[in-house]
């Protein structure tokens, strides 16, 4: 156990150390100059120096002869990300103010979503073959083939302008949020639900064959507890899987969620930050993620031996 | 992936004899692929140039003047007067139904580029990783699984953020002016960098299990080079997974230009679905839906045939086994 887990942590290593290389080269290899956008019409090559001072870009990218640590990619292995213009603070600032904003959101949504996604195909295993797993495929299947942009929309309209029972959109301080969060988790919700129940109902059918379960029907255990209880435990593999990887993404929030229902969140700060160029938030929530979801992945490996006693780590 | 307990002496066996005759024996099946035949016919219309033209951005005095000369009775619902209104007319007037088709003309243009280079990149990267093994294999799957640790739309636009400023040709050859790319060849390479993982990641278990099957030992016995070898013996094994990857890759592409557009990182200089849905921004206040609801339902029903199709595919080929 503890030789795997070394091994495992080293193999880590590299792709992290690709992950710092591949945003390093896009954006500040690659992309054009951080400052331009900022600078103006006509940016003298003083004022554009200025910028990137500010914003901590104005030393060399790789090599330092003086200073060795002091170059735009040992700021980005110590996680000290260039400051951000458009919204002049540095990004832990902004993730600090907007995260909680949007874990509002994403949080709830993502656990009413897991739920419904594990009990719709619990049904739909249940019932194989029959109209329940029929509607539900067929719900999947169309939500899956709606771009999510279109249903935001839609849900917008339906919920917010002609039923006239949510806001349209807009946010307000806490127990006044209670009322802006309801619609844009429906759609979290419905956004995320065709390709999760789709997924898990496989999961659940590559269980349904299984000796196990004909077993406890024979001990007389109830058809319910067959799947609620038996079935459950043994398809939660692949649901740890997704819980531990998604979590710690919840914070940088939904992007196009977030915007079109104008939520302070980080993810509606990113678009902002997309469209005006701004540098100083892309790169950061691009460079995090990456590193959360390489370690989430790493911690999942660790949890599948608390879930699964089978799985034996070599 | 064989049914058969004897070895298999010819990789044309790895894929199933009569796939189509398989694949269409299904009637939901069928119905999609009269479908994506129909959406590649709309989407030759704008090439052939049987559609007007009509001027896609306008300065703002033309807009002005427009506005003045047309009031607010610009766009006009749906009716089925004249062929230009089946689906109505958008807020500057042009026609919903010419812009359907260009927005396939951009769908199918992105389908078939994007998914030729996915197909190239992940292919080669495939075979190479799984027929040499060793340290060609490890550098290949390194770069794999990095690109597959960051989230997919962030790295897309990190990828457009950065070929953004990438000029297709040095200044001093062009003249001193620098030229970026168009913004749909952009979304293009983008998807094509991005994409090819997944593919990849499957050519390269397959390529492992087939080379140690008994009919690449006998090549090998016979003098047959390693360019021979995969080309003619491994490439026709591995040829299913592209299929079942290309059909569900476009839904991504063409769910992807939707997205990228509404980020403000997609199409801007030709109409497309993107730019459609994008557009009710402005359009579902005025209580004109009719172009969200077209583009939604084009791309929905794409999507929707794309899915039926791939799973027929799937199931055809039982790649899960």
């Amino acid at each position: 156990m503890a030789a795997y887990l070394i091994r495992r942590l080293l193999l880590t290593i590299p792709t992290i150390m690709g992950i710092v290389l591949i945003t390093f080269l896009l954006f500040n290899v690659i992309g054009g100059d951080p400052a331009r956008p900022f600078a103006g019409k006509n940016p003298t090559p003083e004022s554009l120096h200025a910028i990137l001072a500010k914003m901590g870009l104005d030393k060399p990218r790789f090599i330092n002869t003086t200073e060795p640590l002091n170059t735009q990619f040992f700021d980005l292995v110590r996680f000290k990300f260039p400051h951000s213009m458009r919204y002049d603070a540095s990004f832990w600032e902004l993730l600090a103010e907007r995260g909680p904003v949007s874990l509002t959101i994403a949080l709830p949504a993502f656990f009413i979503s897991l739920g419904l996604q594990l009990g719709l195909s619990l049904i739909s295993a249940a019932r194989l073959g029959r109209w329940p797993d029929y509607a539900i495929t067929a719900v999947c299947i169309l939500l899956l083939a709606l771009p999510p942009v279109s249903l935001y929309y839609c849900m917008q309209w339906v919920g917010g302008a002609w039923l006239g029972w949510f806001p349209v959109a807009g946010w307000e301080d806490f127990p006044y949020s209670l009322k802006y969060v309801c619609l844009p988790v429906i759609c979290a919700v419905l956004a995320s639900l065709g390709a999760g129940t789709r997924f898990y109902r496989t999961v659940v059918l590559d269980e349904v064959g299984q000796d196990y379960l004909r077993t406890a029907r024979a001990k007389g255990v109830s058809e319910t507890d067959v799947y609620l209880v038996h079935l459950l435990r043994n398809a939660l593999v692949p649901v740890v899987t997704t819980t531990v990887t998604q979590l710690p993404l919840l914070v940088l929030g939904e992007l196009i969620l977030e915007s079109v229902f104008q939520i302070p969140g980080l993810g509606g700060l990113l678009v902002g930050a997309i469209l005006n160029n701004d540098y100083g938030v892309v790169m950061p929530v691009t460079y995090l993620s990456s590193i959360s979801y390489c370690l989430s992945l790493l911690a999942t490996d660790i949890l599948y031996t608390l879930v699964d006693p089978r799985i034996a780590l070599k | 992936m064989s049914t058969s307990s004897a070895p298999t002496l010819s990789a044309t066996d790895a894929v199933p004899r009569g796939l189509m005759k398989r694949v269409l024996a299904r009637l939901p099946a069928r119905v999609a692929l009269v479908v994506i035949g129909l959406y590649v016919l709309a989407g030759l219309i704008p090439w052939i140039g049987a559609i007007p033209r009509f001027p896609q951005q306008y300065s703002p005095l033309q807009l002005a003047g427009e506005r003045a000369v047309q009031s607010e009775d610009s766009y006009s619902p749906p009716s089925v007067a004249s062929f230009g209104r089946w689906f109505g007319t958008e807020i500057a007037g042009r026609p919903v139904i010419w812009r359907l088709m260009c927005g396939a003309n951009v769908a199918l243009t992105l389908a078939v580029c994007a998914s030729l280079l996915t197909l190239m990149i992940g292919l080669i990267f495939g075979l190479l990783a799984g027929y040499f093994g060793g340290w060609v294999d490890a550098l290949i799957m390194w770069l794999v699984t990095t690109i597959s640790s960051i989230p997919w739309v962030l790295l897309l636009l990190a990828m457009v953020y950065a070929l953004r400023n990438v000029p297709i040709l040095p200044p001093e050859v062009v003249g001193g002016e620098r030229r970026p790319l168009g913004p749909l060849a952009i979304i293009i390479i983008a998807l094509g960098l991005t994409d090819w993982v997944g593919l990849c990641r499957l050519v390269r278990g397959q390529t492992l299990q087939l080379r140690s099957r008994d009919y690449i030992s006998a090549a090998v016995a016979m003098g047959a080079g390693t360019p021979r070898i995969i080309f003619r013996h491994i490439l026709p094994g591995v040829w299913h997974l592209v299929i079942i990857t290309s059909s569900l890759g476009v839904i991504a592409y063409v769910q992807a230009e939707v997205v990228m557009t509404f980020l403000g990182l997609g199409v801007t200089d030709q109409p497309s679905w993107g730019r459609m849905i994008d557009d009710a921004k402005l359009e579902l206040l005025r209580g004109v839906w009719w172009q969200f609801a077209a583009a939604t339902a084009a791309v929905g029903i794409l999507c929707l045939a794309l899915n039926i199709l791939g799973d027929a595919l799937r199931d055809a080929l039982d790649v899960r086994r």
